[in-house]
């Protein structure tokens, strides 16, 4: 480990920690045994265990098995359907569907989405939309491309800021998904007051306020998690949003990326996070990856921030333009734009266990976390997340008094409200006879007291 | 009539809301020394606020403990509202002195302080639930030193009602503007401050070569 990693502490301040991953490799494409790679821009991994990187700079699409050492396909020439070659022109995202085998390809340069079959038989070409909603005079520049299930296609747009277009299996546009809120600052609300006042002709001439748009999404079962790279932006960075398109973590208070923007001296700017990519593993775990400090923050399903990975440094681990950020099994994959190299990051045992832990706790299975939260804090005793789940643990035991403990270590008042009522009452059951006596003898002496004093007064 | 101890009349006041003061003035009673005793129980009842509550109401940053919010939350106001009530009370034809003022204010808070630690005692013996309760404690504690904060106002100018509505009015516009005027000054000894140390270091520059 070359360079320090941390987390944040229950006050939101960065504090040392155990590093979740490490850097294994780093793969660039004379590693792979083809031509070098120019501006990466996509990976994904696929059903098959097979990799695939969208090499930009070089309009192709790399294949490479799972273990990251053999190339197996290079698609740089596709089958159309009446037999006609055609080419690939600055590709940016592919996916591909388990359910039909299908390769969905955003050919931004030549304004379309390509779905084929994993040999390159194009299946259908998407174009721009005939459509009233999609406003005709804006271009089509897919950006990144996934699709659900049902063969449903979304599509992220360079220009568009109303969302992702959303394609039918058949291909035909069905209108957008998922637009980003605006966020309501100080200026927009004063533009609304002032709207009220303004003449039409001076509104037009103003700056409209927009929300940004989507950078890039991926889907997970039924969701679909989106992020936005504008660092000027603060409300849905990171969004995840159901078939209705409704944003879940709209109402959790959660910031992505880092908590306080840190000053850079040498380059004069605030380094602001830009969540460029997001991905979501196997085991339901959010990867976001960020395009100003180069990291990957890992959230857990419920959006606790497990690690921060990578560095934007000059070694293994470090990144120039980090581009995309895939995960398969215990390992990230994460791409770099600027030196074409595929950095590959595998699970330490410290993140074995805070997975294994996180799973259980995730899941509902607070006691049987408690034995790898507490071998988590016997690693790392700045991990703020172990001591809530130790907390919950020993409270879903009815040990109380040491949920209490945890649950002030952890800063978490719910639990500590909980334990605390359950401790009160156990409290109270147990010392019922006790308590009586000390009311009665106080209440006796009080009383007694008074009388003798009042008899006294009397008296004189 | 009544004669009492010097302690015992903050406990008479406190429970006399209405003629409490003005048996204090008629028996001219009251210390200086429980005064300044009061307030410092004040300041004394807002840090325990801020660190000894409930950790189930309140959880408090534990990295710093800076005592300046609570010096100044607690003997800084109470200083300004005696000086600003005596400025704005001798213009007014009020009866009282500075030390007066300074007495009655202090013995009138007494309700508050009592509900500050009641409050922080009551946070480690209730839940969430029950917190309507110390709720009520501190809606009744406030209200109740307004109330004493009137009469103590009233009794040591023997003002009127509305003379000593229209007096609070000007002592709260009075502390604002001592507020106003604390800052501007602050940042004026700052720029003076900055002026200073560049022509030393300046000068010291110029020394040196």
């Amino acid at each position: 480990m070359t360079y320090e990693s941390y987390n944040y502490d229950k006050w939101h301040e960065a504090v040392p920690s155990q590093a979740g991953y490490i850097a294994e490799c780093s793969v660039s494409g004379c590693d792979l045994g083809t031509e070098d790679f120019n501006n990466i821009s996509d990976i994904f991994y696929a059903h098959n265990d097979i990799f695939y990187i969208v090499d930009s700079g070089n309009n192709r699409i790399v294949a490479i098995d799972s273990d990251f050492d053999n190339v197996v396909g290079v698609y740089d020439k596709f089958m159309m359907p009446d037999n006609s070659e055609t080419t690939l022109k600055n590709p940016t995202g592919i996916y591909i569907l388990a359910e039909n085998n299908c390769m969905y390809i955003a050919d931004n340069g030549n304004s379309r989405i390509l779905i084929s079959d994993l040999n390159g038989n194009i299946i259908k070409e998407i174009t721009k939309p005939d459509s009233e909603i999609y406003s005709q005079d804006k271009t089509f520049l897919p950006q990144k491309v996934i699709a659900d299930k049902a063969g449903n296609i979304y599509v992220v747009l360079n220009n568009i800021t109303t969302g992702a277009a959303m394609f039918s299996s058949d291909g035909d546009f069905t209108g957008f998904y998922g637009a980003n809120r605006v966020e309501p600052t100080a200026q927009i609300i004063r533009n609304y007051l002032t709207d009220i006042f303004v003449s039409d002709e001076k509104k037009s001439r103003r700056i409209r306020n927009i929300p940004t748009g989507i950078t890039s999404f991926d889907i997970d079962g039924d969701f679909i998690f989106t992020c936005t790279s504008s660092s000027s932006q603060k409300t849905d960075t990171v969004k995840k949003l159901n078939a209705a398109g409704d944003n879940i973590f709209s109402d959790s208070q959660i910031t992505f990326g880092d908590y306080t923007p840190m000053y850079d001296t040498s380059q004069n700017r605030l380094l602001a996070p830009a969540i460029v990519d997001i991905d979501i593993s196997e085991d339901g775990n959010i990867n976001c990856l960020d395009f100003t400090t180069g990291r990957i923050f890992q959230y857990d399903k419920d959006c606790n921030l497990l690690f921060i990975t990578g560095t934007s440094s000059d070694q293994l681990g470090g990144f120039g333009n980090v581009s995309a950020v895939e995960s398969s099994g215990d390992k990230l994959y994460v791409t770099d734009s600027m030196r074409n190299t595929v950095t590959v990051f595998s699970e330490t045992d410290f993140g074995k266990i805070v997975h294994e832990a996180s799973e259980l706790y995730n899941s509902g299975y607070y006691e049987e976390a408690l034995q790898p939260w507490q071998e988590v804090l016997k690693r790392d005793g700045n991990y703020r997340q172990a001591y809530i789940g130790v907390a919950l643990g020993y409270l879903r035991k009815g040990d109380y008094e040491n949920s209490m403990k945890y649950a002030k270590l952890a800063d978490d008042s719910d639990i500590y409200n909980k334990a605390f009522e359950g401790w009160r009452n156990d409290f109270i059951k147990s010392n019922f006879r006790k308590i009586l006596m000390i009311i009665f003898t106080v209440l006796f002496f009080v009383v007694s007291f008074r009388r003798f004093r009042n008899r006294r007064r009397n008296n004189d | 009539m009544i004669d009492l101890k010097p302690v015992q009349w903050v406990k008479h006041i406190a429970v006399h809301p209405f003629e409490g003061f003005e048996n204090m003035r008629w028996k001219k009673s009251g210390s200086i020394k429980i005064a300044f005793f009061i307030v410092f129980l004040l300041f004394l009842s807002l840090i325990a606020k801020e660190r000894f509550y409930g950790f189930q109401f309140h959880s408090s940053y534990d990295k710093t403990f800076n005592i300046i919010p609570f010096i100044s939350g607690s003997i800084i106001i109470f200083t300004a509202w005696v000086i600003g009530n005596w400025s704005v009370c001798t213009l007014l034809d009020g009866e009282g002195t500075m030390k007066n003022i300074c007495i009655y204010s202090a013995y009138a808070l007494v309700p508050y302080i009592a509900q500050n630690f009641i409050n922080t005692v009551l946070s480690h013996l209730l839940i969430r639930d029950e917190f309507v309760f110390m709720q009520a404690i501190e809606i009744i504690g406030v209200c109740w030193t307004a109330l004493l904060l009137f009469s103590a106002v009233k009794s040591v100018h023997q003002y009127t009602f509305r003379k000593t509505v229209l007096a609070i009015i000007l002592i709260m516009a009075s502390i604002m503007i001592m507020f106003i005027l604390l800052v501007l000054f602050l940042a004026l000894i700052q720029q003076i401050y900055n002026f200073i140390l560049t022509v030393y270091t300046e000068i010291s520059y110029r020394v040196r070569v």
